[in-house]
């Protein structure tokens, strides 16, 4: 074998076995204490991630550059044009059906539901997405925006087609998004015409996602719409999450489990919104209220 | 000159594998260009160089990752000193044995992900993540190592005739 390179940047070996030493106490400290040392790394994390935030941003310029070159130039010119324009409208459009619906269901449901109003105005930011994520055991989006425009960890993110995940990381300039088809993220929703309440989850490999927990008299079917319940996981109610294609029960099963396809295609995401509040309006509203109060979470009688 | 390899490799490796990577994925498999680098680190320069940047770099990973921040950093740290240790042992290895280590060290290491992060201890499940990522990308990590341990192996020879 051809002669190494000489270990010349770790000096002599007084260096070498503090540096062992040092790293052995690191990986004890994450190992055992994962966290205290997610604190520390994410204090020490900050300055490293912006300054590998700058060739990032610069290498996902030039891919998107690349990409769109090729999409506009090499392949199918006004035809690609074309179908980006109508897929958006479709998206759109698809939006847009779903607010009705669910405008249509809140009129029909109780007086007392109708102060949780579907439509909350909540702000938004824009965010373009500038890379995958770094490895592949995690399903997630970087973002280009953070912490400096407002973007905090468990805010939502959405397309006008549905929703996309929930931030999971921040950093002055970039956030990490998990997608809705990860496994590690559970979103609580609610089958819309039957009002059943569930949690939506990812499944490895698979760009599905399971609802779980719907109850076993619950007349769920293929072709039902999943919306967010708007619980907690930073999403209003009513948004989109995908349609029912299988519905399961085993035997011995406590619940009904549907395979949801997502509304939104997260594999070819290039803009989206970050909703701009982690827990929704009314969930603030009821926890910001003293308790015993009028219109609190609990009121005395 | 090192030290401007190992920076490069710091604040560039990851954008690479998080931009363009992704686009060159065959089956959506990337190679874990971060656990390459550490092998490669650790088997030229030893045990505690591989070690410190197979933990640095791991720990940029994991702030552009969906998971926790510290599974990257451990891993990969271990796998770069590892490899140094292994090497101390078997000195005699030629360069393009590299392959079979850098596959182990990527399947142990994607075995430690799969309990981490997908909390699979199904036997069915193991086989499925096996079959469908695990196996796929340890291979292709071990060939992205011959081939880029065979162009540092002529370059330091190109080197060393000048």
């Amino acid at each position: 074998m051809i002669g190494r390179l000489r270990p010349g940047i770790v000096g002599g070996p007084n260096v070498r076995r503090f540096i062992i030493v040092v790293l052995t106490i690191a990986v004890l400290v994450m190992v055992f204490l994962p966290r205290t040392a997610h604190l520390v790394l994410q204090g020490i994390g900050q300055p490293f991630a912006e300054a590998v935030a700058i060739p990032l941003k610069g290498l996902a310029s030039l891919d998107y550059a690349v990409r769109e070159w090729w999409n506009h130039y090499v392949a199918l010119q006004g035809i690609y044009e074309r179908n980006r324009q109508l897929r958006q409208q479709i998206q759109i459009l698809q939006g847009e059906l779903n607010r009705y619906r669910e405008q249509a269901q809140a009129a029909q449901r109780l007086a007392a539901l109708l102060r949780f109003r579907e439509h909350v105005p909540v702000p938004t930011v824009a965010a373009r997405v500038i890379g995958r994520n770094a490895s592949n055991w995690y399903q997630a989006l970087i973002l280009d925006k953070g912490q400096n425009d407002g973007v905090e960890k468990e805010m939502g993110v959405v397309t006008p087609a549905g929703i996309v995940g929930q931030i999971v990381k921040t950093t002055a300039s970039t956030s990490i998004v998990l997608l809705i088809t990860d496994p590690n993220l559970a979103v609580p929703a609610v089958i819309q015409r039957t009002r059943d309440e569930g949690l939506v989850q990812g499944i490895a490999h698979e760009q599905k996602v399971r609802m779980k927990y719907i109850p076993p008299l619950s007349a769920v079917k293929v072709g039902d719409m999943v919306v967010t319940s708007g619980l907690t996981g930073g999403f209003p109610r009513g948004l989109l999450i995908g349609e029912v294609l299988k519905v399961e029960k085993g035997p011995g099963d406590l619940f009904q489990t549907a395979w949801v396809v997502p509304s939104v295609d997260v594999q070819t995401l290039e803009e989206v919104l970050i909703i701009l509040q982690a827990r929704p309006q009314e969930v603030r509203e009821m926890l910001e209220t003293p308790l015993g109060s009028p219109g609190g979470m609990m009121t005395s009688p | 000159m090192k030290l401007l390899l190992y920076a490069g490799l710091i604040f560039l490796l990851v954008p690479i594998q998080t931009t363009i990577l992704h686009s060159l994925s065959p089956f959506g498999i990337r190679p874990d260009l971060c656990l390459v680098a550490a092998c490669l680190i650790g088997f030229w320069t030893g045990h505690v160089e591989g070690g410190a940047m197979g933990g640095l770099l791991g720990f940029v990973q994991d702030l552009f990752s969906g998971g926790t921040l510290w599974l990257n950093t451990v891993t990969k740290a271990l796998v770069g000193f590892s490899m140094g240790v292994l090497i101390k042992h078997f000195a005699n290895l030629t360069s393009q044995w590299i392959f079979f280590p850098v596959v182990i060290f990527s399947l142990i290491s994607g075995m430690v992900f799969l309990v981490f992060a997908r909390g699979a201890i199904e036997l069915i499940g193991v086989v499925q993540h096996l079959s469908i990522m695990l196996v796929p990308q340890a291979l292709l990590d071990g060939m992205l190592a011959v081939v880029a341990n065979w162009a540092l192996t002529r370059r330091i020879a190109q080197t060393d005739k000048l």
